[in-house]
């Protein structure tokens, strides 16, 4: 990358921050007790974000006084939004974001899927993705105010966004990257023909002199670029047979994190490696470990 | 933590002696509505081997329903096709099947009520479908949205360029139980479904079963209105996949993941206990609701092609899939 861009992408986080910081958060809580249990109670919460855009999330707070490890968890590429499971719950103190064009947060922008990855990609002060990054730090903040929160112990589950917020806002001390999504997207997209990644495909293939401009745009959003502001601890899902999961693929980031990614190598079965990173989470945060797998599992000829 | 033998599990399913009549009577609604299809081509979606359209057809309530629509071009291969119903899970929104269509199906991604697209009437938001009006039969949420997915099939019907005798189904989760209710109520259409962790199977012993959504909103709910609960198990027997089981003629595969948190593998088991089709059924240890995907793609792959015989010019998605070891 060049010097001029590496310094564009600085002054333009900087601006981000300049513009978010300003307005309030003003986070309203109203509690929701069809959602809530005997051992945890639920609120919807409603803050201001950028451009005074209205976003949403859930939260849970576990019964009791507290002050409890906390969890945020970024925006997924989808239009719903659930509340976190309930083994974490049980456990902490969880937010789960519910960024612009999102259902719960679709109003005036509604996002479209697939279409929500490319509105405005040709600038990266018109990309709506800008926004979506100050929701997330912003419901990080709210988070981190919560008087139950210890915020000694607070951790972000999600894709590679989180890593953005942590550069931003570094408070958290763990951060557990589920999957690529902004790390080297463009280049993604390239190998592939899956969505949502075929958005940036499809949006070259109709407008293809923005080549350029969309490359800039992305490399905003790259974590490898904001890799030496992170100070969280990260724990990031590794697949050597994969090349968008690999040690080669990940060695640009995790060559400038400052404090060396853990990783995950994935067996392909999923509550094996959830429980897996729930053990690095719950251990990272002071809590107990809860398992989400059960037994018997070999049941002879009935499983592969 | 200990759990007890998954095909050892006694479902606590029955079958209202109304069933049949029951979803007749959906059909009968349906028949009174004109299903209006519409087709708008999307080049910004489309390339140099698959044409993309917006879809729209009209169903129960006379609730215009949207999906994405994927053609071979003409040239790649020549029609006429085997279509193929690509069926949502609860919160994605529908898929955009380009990748079948490379492979050489006519292939619709459906958007019942509710997905965005199709949420300007009925919208009851996520979560709440699972609950919406759970008290009455006639009122549930699912009644409709089951018409939606069975219209589908109506739509590729009425497409030239497929042949009505290749006609097949595909989802996981709730896209799962899509997939057993439109072979099960379009038996003489559907030809072939594949399907993953089966969703709306089991409901109440799901429900009993997990604490994650959905059915947890059915916990939700019976924590807010306990004395509810005999209510709504009648209720969900009428949408409730092992009761459409028996009605299936068409072959499937079936798997699952042994560790699922989300639609419990018992209820997977009962679901192949009450299907007297052919059915191939695979359970994947320590595999949640992602069920063994990253084998059983190949195969989901391999079993559509051998009942609905595309014309693919190339296998696209196994790079980088291994076999089960």
């Amino acid at each position: 990358m060049s010097a001029d861009l590496a310094q564009e992408i600085d002054q333009w986080w900087e601006r981000l921050d300049d513009d978010l910081c300003p307005l309030e958060a003003t986070p309203e809580f109203e509690h929701d007790a069809l959602r809530s249990h005997d051992l945890f109670d639920t609120y919807r919460v409603r803050m201001t974000s950028l451009d005074r855009y209205i976003i949403a999330a859930w939260l849970s707070v576990p019964k009791g006084d507290g002050p409890f490890p906390a969890a945020m968890y970024t925006p997924t590429y989808m239009s719903v939004v659930n509340p976190a499971p309930y083994e974490f719950r049980i456990r902490a103190i969880t937010m789960n974001v519910i960024s612009r064009g999102q259902r719960g947060a679709d109003r005036p922008y509604a996002a479209a899927f697939p279409g929500h990855l490319t509105v405005g990609i040709d600038d990266p002060d018109r990309y709506i993705f800008r926004g979506v990054v100050a929701d997330t730090i912003r419901a990080w903040e709210v988070l981190r105010n919560h008087p139950q929160v210890d915020t000694d112990r607070m951790a972000m589950i999600g894709t590679d966004l989180a890593l953005l917020v942590n550069a931003r806002r570094a408070d958290a001390k763990a951060v557990h990257v589920t999957g690529s999504f902004w790390y080297r997207m463009k280049e993604i997209a390239a190998g592939t023909e899956a969505y949502p990644f075929e958005e940036i495909n499809d949006h070259l293939r109709m407008w293809p002199n923005q080549e350029e401009a969309v490359a800039r745009t992305l490399a905003h959003f790259d974590p490898q670029y904001q890799a030496e502001r992170i100070t969280a601890r990260v724990l990031l899902n590794r697949d050597q047979a994969s090349p968008t999961g690999n040690d080669a693929w990940f060695a640009p980031l995790a060559s400038r994190l400052a404090t060396g990614p853990t990783f995950l190598d994935m067996t392909h079965r999923g509550q094996t490696d959830y429980d897996a990173m729930d053990a690095w989470l719950s251990n990272e945060l002071g809590m107990p470990a809860y398992p989400r797998s059960w037994t018997p599992q070999d049941l002879g000829a009935w499983s592969v | 933590m200990q759990r007890g033998r998954p095909e050892q599990f006694v479902s606590s399913v029955t079958k209202p002696d109304d069933f049949n009549a029951f979803w007749d009577q959906v059909q009968a609604e349906l028949d009174d509505i004109s299903l209006e299809p519409a087709m708008r081509h999307v080049p910004e979606r489309s390339t140099a081997e698959v044409d993309v359209y917006e879809i729209h057809y009209t169903s129960l309530h006379s609730l215009r329903i949207a999906g994405w629509y994927c053609t071979p071009k003409p040239d790649y291969p020549v029609s006429p096709y085997p279509g193929l119903a690509i069926l949502p899970g609860y919160v994605s929104e529908p898929t955009l099947p380009k990748s079948w269509a490379k492979l050489g199906y006519a292939a619709v991604g459906v958007a019942p009520r509710g997905k965005l697209r199709s949420n300007g009437q009925y919208n009851p938001g996520y979560p709440g479908l699972l609950v919406d009006r759970i008290v009455d039969e006639q009122t549930y949420g699912y009644r409709g949205f089951y018409a939606d997915a069975l219209r589908a099939i109506d739509f590729m019907f009425t497409r030239p360029e497929i042949d009505p005798s290749r006609i097949g189904v595909h989802g996981g989760s709730q896209g799962g139980a899509l997939s057993l209710v439109t072979a099960a109520l379009r038996p003489d259409v559907v030809r072939c479904g594949a399907l993953a962790a089966p969703y709306l199977t089991g409901f109440m012993d799901a429900a009993a079963l997990t604490h994650s959504y959905p059915y947890e909103e059915m916990n939700e709910y019976f924590r807010t209105y306990p004395e509810r609960i005999d209510q709504v198990r009648k209720v969900v027997s009428y949408f409730d996949c092992l009761n459409f089981a028996p009605k299936i003629t068409a072959p499937l595969l079936i798997y699952v993941g042994l560790a699922d948190d989300i639609c419990p593998p018992e209820t997977a088991f009962n679901l192949r206990e009450r299907l007297t089709c052919d059915v191939t059924f695979r359970a994947h240890a320590g595999c949640g609701h992602e069920a063994g995907v990253y084998w059983e793609l190949p195969k989901v792959e391999a079993f559509l092609a051998d009942h609905l015989r595309p014309a693919a010019p190339a296998r696209l998605m196994t790079d980088g899939l291994e076999e089960v070891s």
